[in-house]
């Protein structure tokens, strides 16, 4: 029986593929990355003279435990950023298990907020259900949709939150996305008011979000957590992005090396059954 | 970040890698016990974290206030109670007021912000040309102009694709093909990145990186 490319079994890829992911990790190669426009528009869209101390910011955790790859690099670096900026930020996310990613960002971003005070500088409203409907409540009365934070102390009682209700108390925000939710701050908040919002997403967002970017809906955009690398390179603290991103060019390299070898293995079938 | 001390926390730690591993024997070896009890718990446990979740967010958003004097509350208890009745095939009617009333509000909401970004603005962006850049913007406008032009044309439904209309309509398939291609490509690279924080983890909790 002659070799041929379609009678590997599948399994052989997975474990090739796994295998080579931790391969970088253990021996970093240190693949260039070079800084998007559109990441670079992100960073300077909340530092420098584009925040004022006591800007208030809304950061939308919508990405769940599992994409923490792709979009927390990111969302640690921008929560670093406005922090150090003096904003005070809002954190809240439409999934379920947004507790554990609030706790994570604590984490990730340890030192930034240590040094700031809950109530004061920062405060998680919790998990948000409701989709468009509840994003657009949240533009015209904040408490309607969120009478407490997460640890049910009522807003009117958070000295952060005294005076936020609405849009118009928000300087900005920065959605990171799996799915839809950016897009509902974009039509709820962006378009009726003009709230500046920049989005740090998946790659799979890249394509809807880059266009917004370009017609200016968006400041900035984050693709993925390649995004999430240049944002740690832009603020000069490598973090796991930068660390990751060895890893994800292997896995790249060998999907196109697969497809390469996919295509090689159907023309040669075709010249065989020619 | 660092690696936890507490004993719990270790726990934790290593109950997570084991499940990931568990989970992993079916695509790297073949479906087996091992596999589907992983899977059988993740699902038990995603379904009561998000019950008890969703149970205390409407305690807190919906029924706390309404203890408190929030009367007007009552009107979204009372709509939300209604989309159970599907549960009951003789009052299934019932939960589609309830249901259109949320759609309505859905889709008016969706329109009233969509067409400027999504239509307007988009299609503003799309045909200015670019000021700086130099060539590969040129290049960039250009591609994409040509790209939209050609995929709008292609669904062209009225008249048949043929005589002048070939020619565009064809390279408009073309750019609908690269366009899917690229995202699915991204959907694939996506669920890549996934697999390579498992990779870190797997490493991390083994004390081969720091984590």
């Amino acid at each position: 029986m002659s070799f041929s490319l379609a009678n590997i079994d599948r399994r052989v890829f997975y474990w090739i593929l796994f295998i080579a992911l931790m391969v970088p990790f253990l021996n970093p190669i240190g693949f260039p990355i070079k800084i998007a426009e559109n990441t670079r528009d992100l960073y300077e869209g909340i530092t420098g003279d584009s925040v004022e101390p006591g800007d208030v910011w809304i950061i939308n955790f919508g990405y769940g435990v599992s994409a923490w790859p792709e979009c927390h690099p990111g969302v640690t670096v921008c929560a670093k950023a406005l922090l150090r900026e003096g904003a005070h930020i809002i954190l809240m996310g439409p999934h379920t298990d947004v507790e554990l990613t609030y706790y994570h960002l604590l984490d990730t971003a340890k030192e930034d907020f240590d040094a700031a005070t809950y109530g004061e500088d920062y405060v998680f409203l919790g998990y948000i259900t409701g989709y468009e409907s509840a994003i657009a409540q949240l533009a015209s009365n904040m408490r309607s949709v969120y009478p407490t934070d997460h640890f049910n102390t009522p807003l009117d009682d958070i000295p952060m939150m005294q005076d936020v209700n609405t849009w118009h108390d928000v300087s900005g925000v920065l959605s990171s996305d799996t799915g839809d939710w950016g897009g509902y701050f974009l039509t709820q908040w962006q378009e009726p008011y003009g709230v500046p919002m920049a989005q740090i997403g998946i790659a799979m967002l890249g394509s809807t979000g880059i266009p917004r970017w370009l017609a200016g809906n968006y400041f900035g955009m984050s693709v993925g957590s390649r995004g999430g690398a240049e944002l740690e390179m832009l603020i000069d603290e490598p973090g796991d992005a930068i660390i990751a991103m060895d890893s994800i060019s292997v896995s790249h390299l060998l999907i196109v090396i697969a497809v390469i070898l996919a295509n090689i293995g159907l023309l040669l079938e075709r010249g065989r059954g020619s | 970040m660092a690696y936890p001390t507490a004993t719990t926390e270790i726990i934790g730690l290593w109950t997570g890698w084991v499940l990931m591993l568990m989970i992993y024997s079916y695509p790297l070896y073949k479906e087996n016990p091992v596999y589907r009890f992983a899977e059988h718990l993740y699902i038990a446990v995603m379904l009561a974290v998000n019950l008890v979740v969703n149970f205390s967010n409407v305690m807190r958003i919906c029924i706390r206030p309404l203890m408190g004097g929030n009367i007007t509350l009552i009107v979204p208890l009372i709509l939300g109670i209604m989309i159970y009745a599907m549960l009951i095939p003789e009052y299934r009617w019932v939960s589609r007021y309830p249901i259109a009333i949320m759609v309505g509000a859905g889709f008016g909401l969706g329109i009233r912000g969509s067409i400027g970004p999504n239509i307007q603005d988009a299609i503003v962006s799309t045909i200015t040309r670019p000021t700086d850049g130099g060539t590969m913007a040129w290049i960039n406008f250009l591609y994409i102009a040509v790209g939209l032009i050609c995929s709008v044309m292609y669904f062209l439904l009225t008249y048949e694709h043929s005589g002048a209309l070939q020619a565009p309509t064809r390279l408009g398939r073309l750019f609908i093909m690269v366009a899917l291609g690229a995202y699915f490509g991204n959907t694939v690279l996506f669920r890549f990145t996934m697999l390579t924080g498992r990779a870190q983890f797997f490493l991390q909790v083994l004390k081969l990186i720091p984590m």
